[in-house]
């Protein structure tokens, strides 16, 4: 009897702990996303932004979110900008981008690179921060310039790297180009030609309907600049869609399409990525100050995780990064209602929705980064935009972005729409 | 105001209640050894004002300092856990022991109980008098029942629900329906019950809580309302409409709330006790604390607010200590 207790007490102070996030429970101390936006993404030197700079494009989503979210500026303690690209990693220019975008000196700013989950690590460690109590309020964003700062004359890789690094074990597979990744993928695990043609395919179709429907109006913040004709002359325009979407894109037309990377390879333009410009921004807070501050609450923050991959497949790092934030959460991938995943390559997109044992229909709903366009840094901020005007479109709650990233590694985040 | 204090010695404190009927009484109910094996022991206390000329006053009023002084106390075989008064008749209380038996007391009475009933097959963890229809009242045990009584129906309890897999530890009477109440216990799991239901089913069932749920009130003046604190380290917030979960949440902590309970004076404030030895009342529309006593020394699991006096609070713990406080209600 009174060994039981005795246990009874004890039992209580030795309970498990509850997670400090729950799916479907409110909580004063959850981070909450008030607001995620996005510019439109343009093919890199060639479509609306082939002109504009990043950190004009980083200015003016700032200001966008200043503009929607109606938040004194004052208030922002940090803003945190994933971009991969830039020269010094792009800090000075993104610090006058703050600076032109409305913030005052007073508001820090920091970039971060984690290639292409930069925009979506900016978020996490702003969320981060706040739940370490660093800060009050904080934006994390992405932003990439890729006509400016990617291509033969942009060395993202140093001519010279030391040779006993690069002796060692997968150091000399970190430099292979990303569209070799996708070849190794593409042949290590059987994804065929016309699979991943499909998958394209679907990617503008879904695309295409949701420009069309509409479906995008919500997450974009149009972009108004100057565009140069091949003379020089410069005129102003408003950028308000994405221009990369080809609605008449079918797997047969780009089966026609020669592969890029390898001469016998599965991978090209058009099952990959396009080459882009964009910038996103995603406004958070703990919910206790949305609260105080009168400010509406679009989703929350749950969790996130990265996993490191093998750098040379580093296309399947979503297939590793998802399930360890599953554990995270207690959740599994049929709770989960939407998943925005990146589409670097569609070799990697289909080898993660075969592994993940993904519901198609759930994944990319308004297509991806083959039909609108890759900007790196930008993709991880972009995809909670997409992914939590989606989740209110569709009355879902759960949602997780994921991507690949080169170097070998997996991002996933999940997110609760509050709508 | 200085906490006012009164030692129940050589025994644990395990629950406070103001009497209904008069601020000027409160029992406790406590156990030698802290309630692992041996008695327990009721105690009947009297509150006093004293003002400066340190004469009595008729009624205890906010600002004067209050004295406790010892009216009358009962002992009984096993320890007390949880203790109700009764809603008719001034004098009358039940109590909750740990060998299973409920007694009736008369505190008129010297000595015995005037009631006893002996049902439960393990420890009685809470009793409460049903405040809105007031014939009956409810008893939840370790034996994973809940059970119905009405002094009047001698042949013993009314009814028996017994759904619950583990520990009962909390049982309480909804504010504004009267047949209904809600229970939560080991097994992490909420049910509300109907003393009308057929065949003595719950109406509903929730979950949520990772860990066993020791306390459950309901808000007094939003009667959907409910909170809930776990061993889980987080006090819950629940609406009887939405069957999806609790509302909000407040927490993990560091340690557990060993017992939560609604204001009867604001739709807005709990005060709880726990195990981090502090009782405190919160403001559940944001999850703040708004005051913190912390003068116990020892876990507090008693707590109950006055009646008479609003934010007034009475709590108890394993220290031995009631103290009697006051915390402001702020709009």
């Amino acid at each position: 009897m009174a060994s039981f207790r005795l246990t009874q007490v004890a039992s209580h102070l030795n309970g498990t702990k509850a997670p400090r996030t729950q799916i479907g429970v409110q909580s004063p101390d959850d981070i909450v996303i008030v607001q995620a936006l996005r510019t439109p993404i343009t093919r890199a030197r060639k479509g609306g932004f082939k002109d504009t700079t990043s950190e004009y494009l980083l200015g003016t989503i700032l200001r966008g979110l200043l503009e929607r979210t109606r938040i004194d500026p004052t208030l922002v303690d940090d803003i945190c900008v994933g971009n991969v690209c830039p020269p010094g990693g792009g800090a000075t220019t993104a610090r006058m981008a703050a600076l032109y975008a409305g913030f005052p000196n007073t508001t820090s700013v920091q970039t971060v690179n984690r290639q292409c989950s930069s925009g979506l690590q900016a978020v996490v460690h702003i969320a981060h921060a706040i739940q370490a109590g660093m800060i009050d309020v904080g934006i994390g964003a992405g932003v990439e310039s890729m006509t400016q700062f990617y291509g033969p004359q942009n060395k993202l890789i140093p001519d010279t790297i030391s040779d006993e690094v690069m002796e060692a074990p997968q150091a000399a597979d970190c430099i292979i180009p990303m569209g070799l990744t996708s070849e190794n993928v593409s042949a290590e695990f059987g994804i065929p030609r016309p699979k991943q043609d499909a998958f394209a395919a679907l990617s503008h179709q879904r695309a295409a309907r949701a420009q069309k429907l509409g479906h995008f109006n919500e997450e974009i913040y149009p972009v108004r600049t100057k565009i140069a004709d091949k003379d020089g002359k410069e005129t102003e325009i408003i950028v308000d869609r994405d221009d990369g979407v080809r609605p008449e894109a079918t797997a047969e037309s780009l089966g026609k399409l020669r592969a890029a990377f390898s001469a016998d390879g599965a991978t090209t333009a058009g099952n990959a990525s396009q080459v882009s410009d964009g910038a996103a921004a995603v406004l958070l807070m703990k919910r206790s100050r949305a609260k105080e501050l009168g400010l509406p609450i679009q989703g929350k923050f749950v969790a996130s995780a990265v996993a490191g991959v093998p750098p040379r497949i580093m296309g399947v790092g979503p297939a590793y990064a998802v399930p360890a934030v599953l554990k995270k959460t207690g959740l599994t991938v049929a709770q989960l209602d939407i998943i925005e995943l990146n589409e670097a390559f569609a070799s990697q997109a289909v080898y993660c929705v075969e592994t993940l044992g993904l519901d198609i229909n759930k994944v990319n709903p308004k297509g991806g980064a083959i039909a609108f366009g890759h900007p790196l840094g930008c993709t991880g901020a972009r995809q909670i935009s997409t992914l939590l005007t989606e989740l209110k479109r569709q009355d879902r709650r759960v949602g997780c972005t994921t991507m690949c990233i080169g170097g070998g590694f997996g991002m996933a985040a999940i997110f609760e729409s509050e709508h | 105001m200085f906490p006012c204090k009164y030692r129940t010695a050589g025994f644990k404190g395990y629950a406070v209640k103001f009497s209904p009927f008069t601020d000027r009484l409160l029992a406790s109910a406590a156990s030698a050894n802290f309630g692992l094996i041996g008695n327990g022991r009721l105690s009947i206390l009297a509150t006093t004002t004293t003002n400066t000329n340190n004469s009595r006053t008729q009624s205890n009023t906010n600002n004067s300092p209050l004295t406790i002084l010892p009216q009358q106390h009962y002992d009984t075989q096993d320890g007390l856990f949880d203790l109700s008064w009764n809603e008719l008749h001034e004098n009358q209380l039940i109590s909750a022991s740990g060998d299973g038996s409920i007694q009736l007391w008369d505190i008129t009475l010297k000595t015995h109980p005037v009631a006893k009933w002996k049902e439960h097959k393990r420890e009685v963890m809470s009793v409460e008098w049903n405040y809105t229809a007031k014939t009956a009242f409810l008893s939840s045990s370790w034996d994973g029942s809940v059970k119905l009584w009405n002094p009047v129906h001698a042949q013993g309890s009314v009814q028996t629900f017994s759904e619950h897999t583990g520990c009962v530890y909390t049982a309480a009477w909804s504010p504004r329906h009267q047949d209904q109440f809600a229970s939560c216990g080991e097994d992490k799991s909420i049910r509300l019950w109907s003393t009308n239901a057929p065949q003595g089913r719950s109406i509903a069932s929730f979950g949520g809580h990772t860990d066993q749920v020791v306390s459950l009130d309901w808000n007094k003046y939003s009667p959907d309302m409910f909170v809930t604190s776990s061993t889980d380290r987080t006090i819950k917030i629940w609406d009887t409409r939405n069957l999806r979960g609790s509302v909000t949440m407040f927490g993990p902590f560091e340690f557990p709330v060993r017992r939560v309970k609604f204001c009867p004076f604001s739709p807005h404030f709990i005060a709880t006790a726990g195990y981090d030895m502090s009782a405190s009342v919160w403001d559940v529309r944001n999850g703040s604390v708004t005051f913190v006593h912390d003068a116990h020394t020892e876990f507090v699991f008693g707590i109950d607010w006055s009646y008479f006096h609003p934010g007034q609070i009475a709590s108890c713990g394993w220290d031995e200590q009631i103290h009697v406080f006051n915390a402001p209600l702020p709009q």
